[in-house]
């Protein structure tokens, strides 16, 4: 199992971490989760995460900046029919709109970590969206050692908001975001 | 056993397929009204697969029908062929035949056009023969369920004449059954 270390509230005692730093993703080791209600159960699924590209800022948390692509058109779903759904002109429409993007646009620090609002772009149509973020050294990395770390970015969104309606009476119009990025300084 | 039809009765071929697709549409319609209806779950989505299987195979049924009393008229009616009972009779085979084509063919226009696989026997994947489209769609399905309805219909229709023939004692339900 994943050993999960420090909160990020340890981090921001560390006097390393003077300045923004800049990090990028480890492609391999993240992945988007999301789940949203079919009729009385739950389809889950997993889209790859093209980009990632973070300042962080442990002395002033918001200073820092959260830029993330994702790759709807990789997605997957927890049944065959449900991708296939979600990638269509009525849901994602992958073919015209292969990426999401989400661009922060203000992080504020809150007692487990921080909340990042921003702008989430999912078939041409910009909207907010305010997430939580959770952050943690990977596994390995000794205290104080912020090269790597794990970053958990939860929230929910409605489909309706980006006319993404397709299967409205059967499938749920709230999606739960749940993505998990691991990061790494870059020099 | 004689499998073509003869002048005055129906051969074993066309019997099997009158009663293979009786017993078909007969499950297949109450299926279709359960599924446009229920609540869906992923515990009950096969249902939609089981539909699409049905309605294929019933396809293929009312094809090779088709084409069978191309090489093997079957017989004409009992009785006076101008008689109201039988002029009837046969627009109503007219009807069903048309609906049996229409039905299952604009369920699978419907279902291509919503973008999704259409699925038979839980694992063939037909041509999508729509582009997906919600015009189409709508479309399909507005078609297949008015055809279904006119089918429903004309099912009571053929089903009382057959009855009451059999009252009569006339011999035609008879010989669809036992040639």
């Amino acid at each position: 199992m994943r050993r999960i270390l420090a909160l990020c509230l340890a981090l921001l005692t560390s006097p390393a971490m003077a300045a923004p730093a800049h990090y990028t993703l480890q492609p391999e080791a993240s992945t988007v989760g999301f789940q949203t209600a079919f009729g009385t159960d739950t389809i889950t699924g997993q889209m790859p995460i093209t980009s990632a590209d973070l300042t962080l800022d442990f002395a002033n948390v918001a200073a820092s900046k959260i830029n993330v692509v994702l790759n709807a058109a990789g997605a997957d779903a927890s049944f065959p029919f449900a991708a296939q759904a979600m990638k269509g002109p009525k849901v994602l429409d992958t073919a015209d709109f292969p990426s999401l993007t989400f661009q922060s646009t203000a992080v504020r620090k809150t007692a487990e970590g921080a909340e990042v609002t921003g702008n989430l772009t999912m078939r041409g149509i910009t909207r907010p969206l305010t997430m939580q973020a959770v952050i943690w050294r990977q596994k390995g990395q000794a205290e104080g050692d912020l090269s790597k770390l794990t970053i958990r970015l939860t929230g929910t969104l409605r489909r309706s908001d980006y006319a993404a309606t397709g299967w409205s009476d059967m499938v749920g119009d709230e999606v739960k975001l749940d993505i998990l990025a691991r990061i790494s300084r870059t020099e | 056993m004689l499998w073509r039809n003869t002048p005055t009765g129906f051969g074993l071929i066309t019997r099997l397929l009158h009663w293979t697709m009786a017993a078909l549409i007969l499950a297949q319609i109450p299926l279709g009204l359960k599924i446009a209806t229920m609540q869906l779950g992923l515990a009950n989505l096969w249902l939609f697969g089981l539909h699409k299987t049905i309605g294929f195979v019933a396809l293929i049924l009312v094809l090779t029908r088709l084409v069978w009393h191309r090489i093997s008229p079957p017989p004409p009616p009992l009785g006076d062929a101008d008689s109201l009972p039988n002029r009837a009779a046969r627009a109503v085979h007219a009807l069903i035949y048309a609906c049996l084509v229409i039905i299952p063919i604009s369920g699978w226009v419907a279902s291509a056009a919503t973008g999704l696989d259409v699925v038979i026997f839980n694992q063939i994947t037909l041509p999508a023969i729509a582009p997906v489209s919600a015009a189409w769609e709508n479309t399909g399905f507005f078609i297949h369920n008015s055809a279904t309805k006119l089918l429903m219909a004309l099912l009571v229709a053929h089903i009382a004449g057959a009855a009451l023939r059999a009252f009569k004692g006339d011999g035609t339900l008879q010989r669809m059954i036992k040639g």
